[in-house]
């Protein structure tokens, strides 16, 4: 097949192919400027011993705060991923009938999967022109330096070329692995799309085993620290990386598969004890599908878990400035009142909001995209006579009931990973006080979560009234 | 008796009209038959009956009732208590077993879970697939499902049936089986049918039939079975 046949098929679809073609471009783009930003950062050069004196922020001043700064920028691209993940999905089944009428035209099933692949690779490569555009624009734009000439945006250097080509390439690259790792279990023919039966066995609490050894892996690094430190001997960087990302990735990874046994167990007990429709209806949802919540409310739950650590990160350091204060008053003199850190937390809190927001846009297209897919029974039950709202009520029960016990795992191992670096009592100055947690923070956090469902359920249902009209059942 | 009954029926779709001013009747405890081309319009009819739609002009009268005038909460509780109805396929919820399906219109109606499950295994028994009471739609041929969908149907023991093309995604055989077990179970139920099909073979289950085209009740009341010559009793 020449290539502009296989760009020709790849952008010929419907309009819903469109919307999925322009969200997975819009992905990118998002992607593309936060990596962009992260580089930007990493890409400051070194001036003076601990801070350059070019910047308004310290974030982007101070030699040691960089690193954590584009890691912040790096970790935005997780929902943007979830967010294309699921843009993925959008009119699946309209792009199955489409790559199935190329079968039918003689494609054969290679072919077919390059066209899907080429989609989404495609759509990536515009969002990657787009979001390398966009950063180049935005430069000049936003280079204001004030009357010190401090600038509020590294906009004054440059990532190296090399570094610029290898995100042209590899996202596009990445994108398009991912669209043919997600249609492995899928098999087009000639007559329809046909995917291959998953497994059947109910999932299992072994991701509880992962989030012990990642919160065990994440606490032993201040230990290997101190061991190291009276040694008067330097960790080995990659020992301490591994153990701290390593061990942060292996917790959150398990509260994401976690969900899938929590969806099993939670739909199994909603079967037992529930015997409205509603329930029966989301119960046997979430037992036949329970690796759906695992896959949709992924980004949430990482925000969730940044969140729980952020919250008790900032409970941290208002103990710290109240210890101050503290040792002053009591030393006469003047305390020195230092929110670097707080304002710092507040940048983290933004980021996470902006970040809970990508995610919730995901949750949208999934909530939307599990209603339409399922339109011919849902119509079918409606012209029986079931109310809609029993087929709403069932629809937020199947999402509600699963995060809302995640979403209490995901603060508490947020508040474990950190509890090591904030200890059980805080020394600020001479002076001390017992760690509190930051329930009220937690607790928004958690409130911010669930209301990000819940709305996104809402917008959801919108569809509801469209995918059930009687127009679904029409034979003839 | 008269149990359904049309009067000057009009519905359009955007500015394609699809009945055309159809009056007919439907006597309690008959299998009537909606015959006519694709597009003639069975389909709307069925559905303006059944109350799913509401007609742009014209009476829907079930017993006494109004049913044009009715608003969508009162129709669905109707359609939920009185009547039943059958589509050509995909109406099962593919998550639940087939004896959850068959149940749901009962627990819908506040039965007790176990209760409704007696119900339910009773209907599949009477329909020849109780043995599939803990299996999910997917794992179950398309006849296997349509039994399924029979039995939801009737599970509440609706006075009214309305079946749409019940059997156009079977085969000739297991279309018949089918229908030979749905005709005997309304029969003794004595429970109204109103069956839409194009297809002859179908429509010679029923005791009546009425022929649509382009909209309006066929003025030659040559329907299938009057052509053919074929009748199923």
């Amino acid at each position: 097949m020449k290539l502009t046949t296989l760009l020709r098929l790849a952008l010929a679809g419907s309009r819903t192919d469109g919307i999925r073609v322009v969200l997975t471009a819009f992905s990118a783009l998002l992607a593309t400027v936060a990596i962009l930003a992260a580089l930007t950062v990493l890409a400051i050069p070194e001036i003076g011993d601990s801070v350059n004196n070019r910047y308004v922020n310290p974030l982007l001043d101070e030699h040691g705060l960089r690193g954590g700064t584009a890691l912040t920028l790096v970790l935005l691209c997780i929902p943007i991923l979830a967010l294309a993940g699921q843009c993925a999905r959008l009119g699946a089944p309209a792009r199955d009938r489409r790559l199935a009428g190329f079968r039918l035209a003689g494609a054969t099933p290679g072919q077919a999967t390059l066209v899907a692949v080429a989609e989404t690779g495609v759509a990536a490569l515009l969002g990657v022109a787009a979001g390398l555009g966009a950063y180049f624009a935005a430069r000049p734009l936003l280079d204001r330096p004030d009357a010190a000439g401090l600038r509020p945006l590294p906009t004054d250097v440059l990532p190296e070329p090399w570094q610029i080509a290898v995100v042209a390439v590899a996202l596009p690259l990445v994108a398009a692995l991912t669209a043919a790792v997600m249609l492995r279990r899928v098999v087009v023919g000639p007559l329809g799309v046909v995917r291959r039966a998953r497994r059947t066995r109910p999932p299992l609490p072994w991701p509880g085993a992962l989030i012990v050894l990642g919160l065990i892996s994440f606490a032993a690094v201040i230990p290997v620290l101190r061991w190291y430190d009276a040694r008067a001997q330097q960790p080995p960087f990659a020992l301490v990386t591994t153990m701290g990302v390593g061990g942060a990735l292996a917790a959150t990874a398990g509260v994401i598969l976690g969900t899938g046994w929590i969806s099993y167990a939670m739909g199994g007990l909603l079967n037992r004890l529930s015997h409205r429709p509603a329930a029966l209806l989301a119960a046997r949802r979430l037992t036949s599908d329970p690796w759906q919540g695992a896959r949709t409310f992924a980004a949430l739950l990482a925000c969730v878990i940044v969140g729980a650590g952020a919250a008790e990160m900032r409970g941290y350091f208002r103990i710290m400035r109240d210890l101050d204060v503290l040792a002053a008053r009591r030393g006469g003199y003047e305390p020195q009142r230092d929110s670097f850190y707080l304002n710092s937390m507040d940048l983290v809190d933004i980021a996470i909001v902006v970040a809970v927001v990508i995610a919730a846009a995901g949750l949208v297209v999934a909530v939307g995209e599990g209603i339409v897919s399922r339109r011919r029974a849902y119509a079918a039950l409606v012209a029986s006579g079931v109310p809609r709202a029993v087929l709403a009520r069932s629809i937020l029960l199947q999402a509600l009931v699963p995060i809302l016990p995640s979403v209490v795992l995901a603060l508490l191992v947020g508040m474990r990973l950190v509890g090591p670096l904030t200890g059980d009592e805080v020394a600020n100055y001479g002076e001390s006080a017992p760690f509190v947690h930051a329930w009220d923070t937690l607790a928004a956090y958690g409130a911010l979560a669930v209301g990000a469902v819940l709305a996104t359920v809402g917008v959801g249902l919108l569809l509801l009234r469209g995918s059930t009209a009687v127009e679904e059942l029409r034979t003839g | 008796m008269t149990i359904l009954r049309a009067r000057g029926v009009v519905k359009s779709y955007g500015p394609t009209p699809a009945l055309r001013g159809v009056t007919i009747d439907v006597a309690e405890g008959e299998i009537l038959a909606v015959t006519g081309p694709s597009g003639c319009g069975k389909s709307t009819l069925l559905h303006c009956l059944a109350g799913i739609l509401r007609p742009d002009a014209g009476e829907v009268t079930y017993g006494e009732h109004r049913l044009d005038t009715w608003p969508e909460r009162m129709r669905a509780r109707l359609r939920r208590t009185e009547f039943g109805v059958l589509f050509q396929f995909g109406q099962l919820v593919a998550e639940l077993t087939a004896a959850e399906n068959v149940a749901l219109p009962l627990l819908l109606a506040g039965t007790g879970r176990r209760e409704a499950r007696t119900a339910a295994v009773a209907w599949l028994d009477r329909l020849g697939v109780a043995e599939l009471a803990d299996t999910r739609p997917g794992e179950m041929s398309g006849g296997q499902q349509q039994r399924c969908a029979v039995a939801r149907a009737l599970v509440t023991e609706p006075r009214v049936l309305f079946a749409d093309e019940p059997t156009g995604a079977l085969d000739s055989r297991t279309s018949e089986q089918l229908l030979g077990e749905l005709t005997r179970v309304v029969r003794r139920q004595r429970t109204t049918v109103v069956l839409v099909t194009h297809d002859v073979q179908v429509a010679a289950y029923a005791d009546r039939e009425v022929a649509l085209r382009d909209g309006e009740v066929d003025p030659t009341g040559l329907g299938l079975t009057a052509i053919t010559g074929k009748h199923t009793r």
